[in-house]
């Protein structure tokens, strides 16, 4: 037994694991590609179907059975819904801007800070700071909800975008990514600037966060997208009209205009589209940072 | 950490000020914006609160809002009042929510996520990006698009079933008949109501696309030789589905089951707009609308508080099971 080759020569493993293209692997390919088309084809029609109703006119929406695509293509519905004077949808957009973009800023600060702080530092009382971070994970947000209420009446930050701001600035599920990646910062590097005499905040500042980018990327687009879409926090927070975001705007309109479908089809259409191109155009940071914080949960 | 301490021979001046410049913030805005809101909602629990009524003490608490001790729970248990009946419905609609979407969801993520690992290379991503669209939208946006599917007279469910109408009876298929989708209650399917099942299936449709990430990633991090192995000693692909890829999945799978029922033990966009208040009859009242409409609608905020600790013992409970079940955990 001893001529026996202890490991297999490499072009036969190589020939297993790419089968060459056989009659029995393309008809199997093609049951791969047919039920995934159809999937994607389910997936899309609630899109499509909302979007072409956007286009049809109020009688033709009205029609039994429904078209699926317009007959008569209309923007009637857009310039309707975009001059409706009870509904100055650029104040609802700037809300709703305003909200994510000043929590993406503060998220990725603290997060990143705390998730350094956490990942190469040591000091009294760390580990039960770590661990109530970990507790609220656990905790419904439904839970805090109340108090939390209470808290921002008590603050006067009802019906104020900062009650939508300043109770999520520290967010514990962006620490913890951070964390992740700032252990892959290495201490060298840390050490370096040290000696050479740069405070801590400037090492932070100029060194540490230049060098976790894609992860900063990842969250911030992350946050701007669960805050863009957020409901319930802001329905409790925002009870006058004219301070309201997007989603909450939506609902106010469709049940004002329960008759009217295809012009709540129209502004559904203007309120999601922007996180739709948001996520199309950076889809690569957001995939990756869903897998890694699901696999590492 | 410790070691960069010691080797400058304790924590200097500039380590110690960033330390207390960043940490002590974080703490008094954790007291205020974490720990208090966790204390109180203990607290509220114990009371029969409204912010309407003025209490007595810093936190309202006592006086015109009194302390009902275990009150409120033993209500919940058996209580004949009418919120301790639509407490009970809510929790059995939010464990049927969940008991329907979590088998429904593995059983479709799984093995789309095992078809798309098979597609090419440059295939891949175009379906990565389509199953996860859905995600990124807006669970309202969701709604509004499902409420006109199910829409009776114009949505597009009953105009596709019309359309059956004059195909199937020629074939010789009983066609389906059109429905009231979200407001029929004498609609019952093995005691779920009917519109609780829509709201699982538009539900479904939306959040289908993370976990088929999730076990994307975990099949990609399956080493191919396992596979390979199998394939030489002549198993059928499905055989290395079932005898080798599905067991090295075990720990995703139990993970994302954990994370998925609790998000669905949490759902309330969807259902809220979907079927306002839990539409017809509490048909599909789940516990977070529950604790919506008595805290900001009734202005029953101890009452509330007591059906969150509730949701929130549920939660903790699948939580525990979690760790159970990983405690188990293999390397490969």
């Amino acid at each position: 037994m001893t001529s026996v080759p202890r490991a297999l020569p490499a072009p036969q493993v190589y020939a297993v694991s790419r089968p060459k293209p056989t009659r029995r692997w393309m008809v199997r390919m093609f049951f791969v590609y047919a039920i995934l088309t159809a999937g994607a084809f389910l997936t899309v029609v609630p899109f499509v179907f909302t979007l072409s109703s956007s286009f049809k006119t109020a009688a033709e929406i009205r029609q039994v059975p429904p078209t699926f695509f317009p007959q008569n293509l209309t923007l009637d519905n857009y310039t309707t819904v975009l001059t409706d004077p009870d509904l100055p949808l650029a104040t609802f957009y700037r809300n709703s801007a305003v909200v994510a973009l000043a929590n993406v800023f503060t998220n990725l600060f603290t997060s990143s800070l705390f998730g350094y702080i956490f990942a190469k530092f040591n000091f009294p009382g760390k580990r039960p700071l770590f661990i109530f971070l970990l507790a609220q994970l656990m905790i419904p947000f439904q839970v805090t909800m109340i108090p939390g209420y209470l808290i921002l009446v008590k603050l006067g930050l009802l019906n104020n975008l900062l009650g939508l701001i300043i109770p999520s600035a520290i967010n514990p599920f962006g620490i913890f990514l951070m964390r992740q990646f700032m252990k892959s910062v290495p201490d060298e590097i840390l050490d370096a600037a040290r000696v050479d005499g740069a405070s801590e905040w400037r090492i932070y500042l100029q060194i540490v966060l230049p060098q976790i980018g894609p992860a900063l990327a990842t969250l911030g687009v992350l946050t701007f997208m669960f805050n863009w879409n957020a409901y319930l926090w802001p329905l409790i927070v925002l009870t006058e009209q004219n301070i309201r975001t997007l989603p909450i705007i939506l609902t106010w309109y469709t049940n004002a205009h329960t008759n009217q479908i295809h012009l709540s089809m129209a502004a559904a259409v203007l309120v999601m589209m922007p996180v739709l191109a948001v996520f199309i155009l950076m889809q690569r940071w957001i995939v990756q940072g869903i897998a890694l914080s699901g696999l590492k949960n | 950490m410790a070691i960069l301490a010691d080797a400058f021979g304790g924590r200097d001046s500039s380590q110690k000020f960033f330390l207390f410049t960043s940490v002590s913030p974080m703490v008094i805005y954790m007291a205020i914006f974490s720990l208090l809101p966790v204390i109180w909602a203990f607290l509220l629990a114990f009371f029969d609160y409204s912010a309407q009524r003025t209490g007595a003490g810093p936190l309202g608490l006592g006086g015109n809002n009194p302390f009902v001790g275990l009150g409120n729970f033993e209500n919940m248990i058996g209580g004949q009042s009418l919120e301790a009946d639509l407490f009970r419905t809510s929790l059995n609609n939010t464990i049927a929510f969940a008991a329907l979407v979590l088998p429904l969801n593995l059983l479709l993520t799984i093995p789309l996520a095992v078809l798309i690992e098979a597609t090419n290379k440059r295939v891949k991503p175009i379906f990565r990006l389509i199953f996860f669209l859905p995600v990124v939208t807006s669970s309202v946006g969701v709604a509004i698009m499902w409420g006109f599917i199910y829409h009776p007279q114009n949505g597009l469910l009953n105009g596709f079933i019309l359309s059956l109408d004059s195909i199937l009876p020629s074939l010789g298929i009983p066609a389906p008949s059109r429905q009231i989708w979200l407001g029929n209650t004498r609609l019952v399917n093995g005691g779920v109501p009917l519109a609780l099942i829509c709201a699982v299936i538009a539900y479904l449709w939306q959040d289908f696309g993370y976990n088929t990430i999730i076990f994307i990633a975990a099949l990609q991090g399956i080493p191919e030789t396992f596979k390979e192995a199998a394939r030489v000693d002549g198993a059928s692909p499905l055989q290395v589905f079932r005898y080798v890829t599905l067991p090295l999945l075990r720990p995703t799978i139990l993970l994302t089951s954990v994370l998925t029922v609790i998000s669905a033990f949490q759902v309330f966009d969807l259902i809220q707009v979907l079927t306002p208040g839990g539409g017809q009859q509490a048909q599909t009242r789940v516990l977070t609308i529950d604790i919506y409409e008595n805290a900001f609608r009734y202005q029953r905020m101890g009452w509330a508080a007591a059906v969150s600790a509730a949701l929130f013992i549920l939660v903790l409970l699948i939580t525990l099971v979690q760790f159970r079940l990983l405690r188990s955990d293999w390397e490969y």
